[in-house]
């Protein structure tokens, strides 16, 4: 398949029951680009990222990623419902690193990084196996294959976390809070991980609330509130010198 | 105040005058029963040890044991499939499996049983075809549903509404991220039941399971309603011969009881085999000794 990485919302809705989360939401990310998410609680950062690697469905609206429709195709009255088979596809060329890591717990780190391989791909297991030792390595975690998750400090959970979505060779690469739920002194490392990553021309979308990383690594920053896109633009230029009064308030109050 | 230092005194644990008296209880009543059980010419032990090798009493021993597995592997097959049905997001075959749970929990194993032996007043002959054609056959019902079979059906769909809820029990305490997670790396609906929610569930199934096949081998004994020669209605065959009532009734229960002792043991080993993943030292690591403070100084 050919490479893409890149990221089109247009006029996207998505409400849960009568909660509208997600209002009319444009956005437009490059193959490689860094794009960093902010804002407040409820905003929905999290229901972005879900929405484009399909573990939520928009309601309505334009969704393209890595070029092609996501999880739907189009007609010309309609988007119809991938079958899943299609759906699994498009879903191997996103990988997703959650806040609460959820790695496999019956599984070692070596097992955890080569499920999607071996387990969705049905690639070799030899190969599959040596490709999750240089994984691990990567992430610096070498030697620690045959730990279970449970053995692995958070940050360490993290980085497999990562090193598991990497092995599925995706395009694209969404991060919601992946620090959040770390001990501050493991932050670090983890970040160390995606700014290596960012080097290396991954497209990544990134809700966090390390600033610091937003103004190091980020290409461009999304500040959202109430379920839409408030301001949109070059990271470190937003951070320093906000347009819009929500978003200096916000950045007032957390930096 | 006293000969020893205060630092290296034992500390006693509180006895209260319950405990004594509990003590005391307890083994009056101890020596109490065993003295009349076995002093009682009534139990007639000596029976007992004639019949407990007995070769029928054996067989039927080997019936119940057959049924038992066979019923336990049939019904929990069939409670997976009612599990995952039971959980699926389309709503007639959710409910479809809830009804099923509903009906056959709710309603006596023993009249079950009585049900499948007499089914044939309802369904003289069994046709498998298309409906609306004459496409199929037909078979006598009589034919098929003897005592054992019976057994082995009301058993088996009685046992599969149990193991339906254990299972799906087990597959509601494996959390939502773990789903996603399966999810986003594209794996289909059924490696993800087999690789990453089965095999989660399994330490809060295991433990159920078990009691579910002990529960299982005393209750294959309601079969003998039915003539099926298992191990309580080959006791029952004896005495009605001999009316040496509770003698055989005792090499019955005697047999029950060793069973269940003997089923409780891997039952405790596959608790231990699941609960790994959980456990908090390296596979390969060795367990750490502590250090004896008293032999270092020696
Ligand atoms: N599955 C769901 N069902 C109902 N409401 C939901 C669901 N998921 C999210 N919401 C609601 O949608 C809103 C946005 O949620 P979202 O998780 O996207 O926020 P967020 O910006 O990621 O917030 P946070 O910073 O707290 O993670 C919230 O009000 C939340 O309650
Ligand atoms: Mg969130």
């Amino acid at each position: 398949m050919s490479h893409d990485g890149t990221i089109v919302a247009q006029k996207i809705r998505k409400s849960f029951g009568p909660k509208t989360v997600l209002k009319d939401i444009n956005l437009e990310i490059a193959s490689g680009e860094i794009c960093c998410i902010i804002g407040p609680s409820g905003s929905g950062k999290s229901t972005i990222l879900r929405c484009i690697n399909g573990l939520e469905t928009v309601d309505s609206g334009v969704l393209k990623v890595n070029g092609e429709d996501f999880g739907y195709y189009e007609t010309a009255t309609a988007y119809h419902a991938l079958p899943p088979k299609k759906l699994a596809e498009q879903r191997t060329r996103v990988g997703m690193v959650f806040q609460s890591f959820n790695l496999f717990p019956n599984m070692t780190a070596h097992e955890n990084v080569m499920s999607g391989p071996v387990l969705v791909k049905h690639a070799d297991k030899k190969q599959s196996a040596k490709r999750a030792h240089e994984l691990l390595a990567s992430v610096g975690l070498a030697g620690f294959g045959d730990y279970y998750p449970a053995q692995l400090s958070g940050g360490q959970q993290q980085r497999v976390a990562i090193a598991r979505s990497l092995a599925m060779d995706p395009e694209i690469m969404l991060f919601d809070e992946p620090t959040s739920a770390l001990d501050p002194e493991k932050v670090g490392e983890v970040l160390a991980v995606m700014k290596d990553l960012a080097k290396k021309g991954m497209t990544m979308v990134v809700v966090t609330h390390e600033m610091g990383f937003a103004r190091e690594v980020a290409d461009s920053l999304v500040f959202m509130d109430d379920g839409y896109i408030i301001e949109r633009g070059d990271a470190r230029e937003v951070l320093s010198n906000p347009q819009e009064p929500r978003t200096r308030s916000f950045l007032e109050k957390v930096l | 105040m006293g000969s020893i230092d205060a630092a290296l005194k034992p500390r006693l644990r509180l006895r209260t005058r319950a405990e004594y008296a509990g003590w005391i209880f307890s083994i009056l009543a101890g020596i109490g029963i065993l003295t009349s059980v076995l002093t009682n010419p009534n139990f007639k032990w000596h029976v007992v040890g004639k019949y407990f090798f007995a070769e029928s009493i054996l067989r039927g021993l080997m019936l119940t044991i057959f049924l038992t597995v066979a019923s336990m592997a049939l019904g929990t097959l069939l409670g997976l499939a009612l599990a995952v049905m039971r959980s699926s997001h389309v709503k007639p075959v959710s409910i479809a499996a809830g009804l099923y749970i509903t009906l056959f929990r709710g309603t006596p194993v023993l009249v079950q049983l009585i049900f499948w032996f007499n089914i044939s007043a309802l369904y003289p002959d069994l046709r498998i075809g298309i409906p609306f054609t004459d496409i199929g056959m037909a078979v006598d019902t009589n034919a098929i549903m003897g005592p054992i079979t019976a057994a082995l059906v009301g058993l088996t769909l009685n046992e599969a509404a149990y193991m339906a809820e254990i299972i799906r029990g087990g597959f509601s305490s494996v959390g939502k991220g773990q789903i996603e997670a399966a999810d986003s790396l594209g794996m289909s609906a059924g490696t993800r039941m087999r690789k990453v929610i089965i095999p989660q569930a399994m330490p809060s199934i295991i433990p159920a399971t078990g009691n579910q096949v002990i529960g299982m081998f005393k209750g294959t004994s309601l079969v003998s309603v039915l003539g099926v020669a298992e191990l309580l209605q080959s006791a029952q065959l004896i005495y009605a011969r001999t009316y040496e009532t509770i003698p055989l009734l005792i090499v019955a229960s005697l047999w029950y009881l060793v069973m269940t002792l003997l089923l409780s043991y891997p039952q405790s080993k596959l608790e231990q085999k699941y609960s790994r993943a959980t456990s908090r030292l390296p596979r390969k690591a060795k367990p750490v000794v502590l250090t004896d403070p008293e032999g270092a100084a020696r």
